[in-house]
């Protein structure tokens, strides 16, 4: 019980943060139902038609919905579909840390040590977050129930109770797989393998609703057992069966995990390469890149950028793919065609291309962003930075070297995934303007130091709740636009979401206001943060 | 007459409670090795932080070579070997990464140094740092710290992780490098170090400077053990010995006294007129003694005062 108790008040901060979120979000979504749905049947039958269409231009990330003209049918497929996200990388970022994270910490030596096993240890982080992630889950649909019950059009209890369920179980088996991971890598690599396959597991099953030969495949993935499940909508299913294999891979794997646990070293993975012999050496490197300001920067991180850059560059080209596959047969409807023939101003492929790619592509460049944060906070918290300042070096070099790699970085990142746009757009035939699609990525660069500008800002005024601020602001901007339209907000309210900066310049070119107000943001940003860091005690 | 090494004026750093660091005067002379003594969370570390501009300071200035620790504070760097309390992590960066990338702040280190330390402890810079050990993360911070030839070198708690052959030869290093002309201020809370290489030492408690004193003066003070037997036939003068000045901590059982003795032992002897002792054993004192003593008077200051 102690050691539920222990796994609990670990893992607080991310309960009392995600079931705030999902709460807020499903509310959100249900409010906001009722703010756009319209009120006659009409007026539902044409919302509920439109978003079906909206669901199709998404179907590569989320199943298209299931009776959208109603609140349950909405919320199912708004909130309850994009948070599968949510829940699977708050798995991955809590098993790894009680898989791998904490071991590196010295906390798991201390609680074998206090005479707990290893099995019973593993046991009550399995229970915690389970406990943790049902709660989560019950707080997204409470969320739902207050926004529909404000409508006047409640949803059953028991489909948002199997909501719920389903949706506690897909981060169960997330948790449960990325500790089975976990035990077969290195530490420092088990968020980025365990996430990887994760990632795959996740467009196996999404990618099969576009390409057909996956189909034999997504069986594997989890995510796939989630979707037979949508409770919320009238008319929708609550699959148990699909359930119970969630809970039950959950077992296996967590079972694994356990055996694995039991059988390998602390501190090491389950297999591992002998160590390759090599001379001993007193000598410090000679390379010269650790003597110039920046490079040394990204020399450090260079196979965490290049990781980036290739991951970003996958997707991109997956999405120029899909994009030809998503657009032909919608063109191949003479009223569309009409319609966007009309509507779209030059090509159609290229105008959806600048939608999916580059909504998406701002996302990973805001995560990229995030991730550079949080290096630095961490800089900050476990000492190096007290190290580095013990040097003859101003902070405001500190400052500005770290905002310079990461410049360059997302530099090295937008110019990769650019090339993999443009050579896949010339395979799949789609007339890219090569200076719209130059613009559109490098803009993608002040649009990232945005983000870095604000992390800046916080890490050096509290740098042990940086990346937890950071991801609020981000996840807060991405909701003004997701949102504003909905409730008609004013468009200076909108103008405050970094996402609605960036604005559309694969299609419209560069909005040059946006362009201003980003650079702004960024010199001011990074100034602010010079000005804090002068000020403030390091390692105090 | 040459700038001190170190100079403090008030410095204090108060992080409320009454944690932190209290008006500090201290002085460091050029080639001096100095001690700072002190138990775990008595200010040795927020002294450092300070000298080293890491933290500004509530009140007071610090000065090192002159030069003022939060203005000059890259200056000031230019001229410091600097060993934090606890290393921080470089994850997969090899230790001959981690040298090259923390001289090449510093604009350059010097290869042979490099060398010629981490040979001296037998310290692989080709390995990890995440393979390292904590003995071998010192030991890279000790190269890290010597690597520039620096003229003052501040070491919080160096060998905490050393094996003993490795503490000697550390020992040696910083014998070398005081004969080489540089200055050490050196944070310790295991006494026998500070007697092995100190020429001054200072004991900090509670955020405030207690005392600052040469090691042979620490020597000097006299807080004996002294052990009495008297004859069978002679009375044990148990009341005359509580009563003479100096005398502390009386016990007596049968025929034997203990006691200890501060400063002189001319009370405690005219105590022992009249009396026939057969035996009388004084203990040198140690320094943690002297350290317990200063503690002590401290404390019973305190509660006097309350």
């Amino acid at each position: 019980m102690t050691a539920i108790r222990l796994a609990f008040r670990l893992g607080r901060w991310g309960l009392v943060g995600f079931a705030g979120l999902g709460f807020f979000a499903a509310t959100l979504q249900a409010v906001g139902f009722f703010q756009v749905a319209g009120h006659t049947a009409a007026e539902r039958a044409a919302f509920g038609q439109s978003m079906t269409q909206l669901g199709t231009q998404f179907s590569i990330l989320l199943p298209p919905p299931v009776r959208p003209d109603t609140v349950g049918g909405y919320v199912q497929f708004r909130a309850f579909g994009s948070l599968v996200f949510l829940f699977a990388i708050w798995a991955l970022v809590s098993a790894s840390g009680a898989a791998r994270g904490d071991e590196e910490r010295g906390l798991v030596e201390v609680m074998l040590a206090s005479g707990l096993s290893r099995i019973r240890m593993l046991a009550a982080r399995i229970a915690a977050f389970a406990c943790a992630c049902l709660l989560v889950a019950l707080a997204t649909s409470l969320g739902m129930e207050i926004g529909a019950v404000g409508g006047g059009e409640p949803v059953p209890l028991q489909a948002a109770l199997e909501a719920s369920i389903v949706l506690a179980a897909l981060g169960l088996s997330c948790y449960a797989l990325t500790l089975l991971v976990a035990q077969f890598t290195s530490a420092r690599n088990a968020v980025a393998i365990a996430g990887s396959l994760l990632l795959a597991l996740f467009l196996v099953n999404s990618l099969s609703r576009t390409f057909d030969w996956l189909q034999t495949w997504r069986w594997l993935s989890p995510f796939r057992y989630y979707e037979l499940s949508r409770p919320l909508a009238p008319g929708g299913n609550f699959d148990a069966g699909a359930a119970l294999v969630l809970l039950a891979a959950s077992i296996v794997c967590a079972s694994l995990a356990a055996l694995a646990f039991e059988r390998r070293d602390l501190g090491s993975p389950l297999l591992r390469l002998p160590a390759r012999t090599q001379p001993v050496t007193y000598d410090a490197s000679a390379s010269p890149v650790w003597r110039i300001p920046v490079v040394r920067g990204v020399y450090d991180q260079r196979i965490g950028i290049i990781v980036w850059a290739a991951g970003v560059a996958t997707l991109a080209a997956v999405f120029v793919v899909l994009t030809k596959t998503l657009v032909q047969p919608l063109l191949a409807i003479p009223v569309l065609r009409h319609y966007f023939d009309t509507f779209v101003h030059g090509d159609v492929y290229a105008s959806f291309l600048g939608f999916l790619w580059f909504n998406v592509a701002q996302l990973l460049m805001a995560g990229f962003a995030i991730a550079q944060v949080a290096r630095w906070s961490s800089e900050d918290t476990d000492g190096r930075l007290e190290l580095i300042l013990s040097n003859p070096i101003a902070r405001m070099n500190v400052v500005l070297e770290r905002a310079g790699v990461l410049t360059v970085g997302a530099l090295f990142v937008v110019a990769v995934s650019g090339v993999a746009v443009g050579v896949e757009a010339r395979v799949q035939s789609i007339d890219v303007d090569s200076t719209h699609l130059l613009g559109a990525v490098l803009l993608l660069v002040p649009f990232t130091l945005v983000f870095a500008a604000v992390g800046a800002v916080i890490a050096a005024r509290i740098p042990r709740a940086t990346v937890g601020l950071l991801g609020g602001f981000a996840f807060a901007s991405y909701l003004i636009i997701e949102l504003g339209p909905l409730f008609k907000w004013p468009a200076w309210a909108l103008d405050l979401s970094a996402f609605k900066l960036y604005g559309e310049p694969l299609t419209n070119g560069i909005d040059e206001t946006g362009l201003v107000i980003m650079s702004f943001i960024v010199i001011v940003g990074f100034a602010a943060s010079i000005v804090f860091m002068q000020r403030r005690d390091v390692g105090a | 007459m040459a700038v001190a090494a170190i100079r403090t004026s008030k410095l204090s750093k108060d992080y409320g409670l009454g944690h932190g660091l209290f008006d500090l005067d201290l002085e460091v002379s050029p080639q001096e090795v100095f001690g700072y003594l002190g138990p775990n969370g008595a200010g040795k570390s927020t002294t450092i932080r300070g000298l080293m501009g890491m933290i500004q300071p509530t009140s007071g200035s610090a000065q090192i070579f002159g030069l003022d620790c939060q203005r000059d504070s890259v200056a000031v760097k230019r001229k410091v070997g600097y060993l934090p309390g606890d290393m921080p992590q470089f994850g997969s960066l090899r230790g001959k990464d981690v040298v090259a990338y923390l001289g090449g702040l510093r604009g350059g280190a010097d290869p042979q140094v490099v060398h010629g330390i981490a040979e001296r402890f037998d310290l692989d810079l080709g390995r990890r740092f995440r393979e390292y050990s904590s003995g071998n993360k010192r030991k890279l911070g000790i190269v890290l710290a010597f690597m520039h030839k620096p003229e003052l070198l501040i070491l919080d708690e160096p060998t905490s992780g050393l094996d003993p052959l490795n503490q000697q030869e550390f020992y040696r290093l910083l014998r070398e490098a005081r004969d080489g002309g540089a200055t050490v201020f050196l944070s310790s809370h295991v006494l026998s170090e500070v007697e092995h290489v100190c020429d001054r030492v200072g004991i900090i408690r509670s955020g405030r400077l207690v005392k600052v004193a040469e090691l042979e003066e620490l020597h000097g003070i006299r807080v004996h053990r002294v052990e009495i037997e008297f004859a069978a036939e002679s009375s044990v003068p148990e009341a005359a010995v509580r009563s003479a000045a100096g005398v502390d901590e009386v016990a007596v059982v049968n025929h034997r006294l203990s006691c200890t003795v501060k400063g002189s032992f001319e009370p405690l002897h005219k105590a022992l007129e009249g009396t026939i002792v057969t035996n009388l054993v004084s203990h040198e004192p140690s320094l943690e003694e002297i350290f317990l003593t200063f503690y002590r008077e401290d404390v019973t200051t305190e509660l006097a005062t309350s």
